[in-house]
């Protein structure tokens, strides 16, 4: 009888639906959000990388004569531990046009080891075998040609460009100090999308080149080094390597400091507390309320036209408990089929179609919906079903059958 | 609305209830019938008193006693005939072979064998109030109540209601209370009460002309 009502209060039911699938879609695009930046803030126990930042200064700008023995964990006796693997960063801003800058013609790239790309990068370092083969072999041609780029492939569709074409950037940062760089691969479909990968020796020689032809050093030649990430085994041996670098009188000016990835990655995210709050406190449970009151309001109607057969179903014997079990499951139903169809729609769109969703938050690129989104789907179309057809269940059940027969007499 | 008002009727009477609109006929009804309670008083059926059972047992109660017969007929429009009748039984426990029996019973004891997948819309009058009849008597219960069952329909089709009634009485022994207005529905009953203004009233002149009826 709950699948004949469904389909017999049609409109109500495509009300339920229509709403669900609205704001289903938006629930699950912030908490798909919320669950990467959660993610990435999450300490992990075993195995994990940590970054060397400046003490006091976001972004930093740390001298590359830090980056040796920072890279050894600032190591220096017997006993000292030093990480497994590291990796240094340094942020390159560039533009293919100086005269018309534009979002579309601009770039930011990391300049690092190229080998380091596929050991201490996340999600590079676990790639399928044949995204890894590929990947491999844009690193060796970065390690044979040092004036090689790897580019995330929105950011190559954006500048119009081409594996194997050349291209010359104009620094945005390194003001005056120009990159002329061959396209040599992509990265993976996913996080990089909008990222970009140089070899740090050719920013170096830039630097160098700055200081011969205008006789003096670039003003951020001694600025250079923005991260270094360090891989430890476990929280002991992290402990450790803090403690080595915070001890070590090679990093006063300026100062470091040595935190988790987690912990560095909230650190960034810092700035966008207050959105970050507001979307999971004040969005998500608006978008909540907003489809429960809809749901309530289409299931009340229902509850009021069909008042006369809900009293007739009592005169056969049905419980105040049963009728509001028949109320509450017909809307579940819609909100759970309805939730689920439009989870997966918008897991196969996002994902599939579009290859994620832009979110500029921070540093991150492209978010994705998780898998399980498609629990979240069902969850907020069951939950907020049941939540918004509660009192017109209620009002169903108490449903006085001698006052509604009076009504229709 | 009623005061002061007693009243016996024994198993396998046929009493008839008429009133003008407002004597309390149809709350006299409610109460046999369990759909309300008395504010002084009690109510008993059978040996239960149906007056101090709480909402939940008065619905399980219904349920096996009491069969209803609305003067709209009331089916659900979204169920055939067949789910219409079979819906109190849904309430029981039985297998899905002994409601199916039932329901069919009922059905051909009504002549609906032939209409059991039909909706309401795609019934006539008549009909459906046969549907009503068959789901007010698929449970087997003590008693039938029938709020004007013959109000909403054609003279024919209100001869052929009464001619029903009347025989599942005489082949099922049911005690049957009707609520009428109609004076050729209430010749149809072992005895007639009047309600006016709440009260009871016995008219010993529509007993006699029934009785002449019959014989």
């Amino acid at each position: 009888m709950m699948l004949k009502n469904i389909r017999r209060n049609l409109i109500g039911s495509l009300v339920i639906v229509l709403g669900t699938m609205v704001l289903v879609p938006v629930v699950i695009f912030v908490w798909s959000i919320l669950a990467f930046l959660d993610a990435a803030t999450d300490e992990k126990s075993k195995n994990f990388k940590g970054i060397v930042t400046e003490r006091w200064r976001l972004p930093s700008q740390m001298p590359f004569a830090y980056a040796a023995s920072l890279s050894d964990g600032a190591a220096s006796k017997p006993g000292d531990v030093k990480p497994e693997d590291s990796m240094t960063w340094q942020f390159y801003g560039g533009t293919l046009d100086p005269e018309k800058r534009t979002r579309e013609n601009s770039l930011f790239a990391i300049a690092t080891e190229p080998r380091k790309l596929c050991t201490m990068m996340d999600e590079l370092d676990t790639l399928p075998p044949e995204e890894a083969a590929k990947l491999d072999e844009a690193i060796q041609e970065m390690e044979r040609n040092r004036q090689a780029i790897i580019m995330g492939q929105d950011r190559l569709a954006a500048v119009n460009k081409r594996v194997g074409e050349r291209i010359k950037l104009y620094g945005i940062n390194y003001r005056d100090l120009d990159l002329e760089l061959e396209i040599v691969g992509t990265f993976p479909e996913g996080r990089y999308d909008n990222t970009a990968a140089i070899n740090r020796d050719y920013l170096l020689a830039a630097l160098d080149a700055y200081e011969r032809q205008t006789g003096k050093p670039h003003p951020l030649a001694d600025k250079t080094l923005n991260l270094v990430w360090l891989r430890v085994p476990d929280s002991e041996a992290f402990a450790q390597v803090a403690g080595q670098i915070l001890a070590s009188p090679n990093y006063t000016s300026p100062a470091v400091k040595f935190e988790t990835a987690a912990s560095g990655i909230a650190s960034f995210l810092d700035a966008y507390r207050d959105l970050i709050w507001g979307m999971r406190w004040l969005l998500a449970p608006a978008l909540l309320f907003t489809l429960a009151l809809v749901i309530s309001n289409a299931i009340s109607i229902s509850v009021r036209e069909r008042q006369t057969e809900l009293a007739v179903l009592k005169v056969l014997g049905f419980r105040p408990w049963q009728i509001m079990v028949l109320v509450l499951g017909e809307a579940s139903l819609v909100g759970l089929l309805a939730g689920l169809c439009s989870a997966g729609a918008t897991f196969a769109t996002v994902n599939l179609v579009f290859g994620g969703f832009k979110f500029p938050i921070a540093f991150f690129g492209a978010f994705f919906i998780p898998a399980e989104a498609l629990a979240w789907g069902v969850g907020v179309g069951l939950l907020t079903a049941l939540l918004g057809s509660v009192m017109p269940a209620w009002t169903a059940s108490r449903i006085r059958v001698s006052e509604v027969f009076a009504k229709v007499a | 609305m009623l005061k002061d008002l007693t009243l016996n009727v024994p198993e396998g009477d046929f009493l008839g209830l008429m009133g003008p609109s407002g004597s309390g006929k149809t709350t006299l009804l409610n109460l046999i019938a369990g759909l309300d309670k008395p504010s002084e008083g009690q109510v008993w059926v059978g040996d239960e008193r149906i007056s101090s059972m709480t909402e939940s047992q008065l619905a399980r109660w219904r349920t096996r006693h009491v069969g209803f017969i609305f003067q709209f007929y009331h089916l659900m429009p979204v169920l055939t005939a067949y789910e219409n009748v079979e819906l109190p039984l849904l309430l029981l426990p039985l297998s899905a072979r002994q409601r199916r029996d039932q329901v069919l019973t009922a059905l051909d004891l009504v002549g609906l064998s032939d209409r059991i997948r039909h909706r309401p819309g795609q019934l006539s009058g008549g009909q459906q109030q046969r549907v009503g009849i068959a789901r007010a008597i698929v449970t087997d219960p003590t008693l039938i109540v029938a709020d004007e069952p013959t109000g909403d329909l054609d003279a024919r089709s209100a001869d052929e209601i009464l001619d029903l009634l009347d025989e599942l009485r005489r082949s099922l022994h049911k005690t049957i209370l009707l609520v009428t207005h109609d004076p050729r529905a209430a010749q149809r009953a072992d005895r007639v009460l009047h309600l006016e203004k709440g009260q009871l009233v016995e008219q010993p002149e529509v007993l006699h002309e029934a009785a002449g009826a019959r014989s």
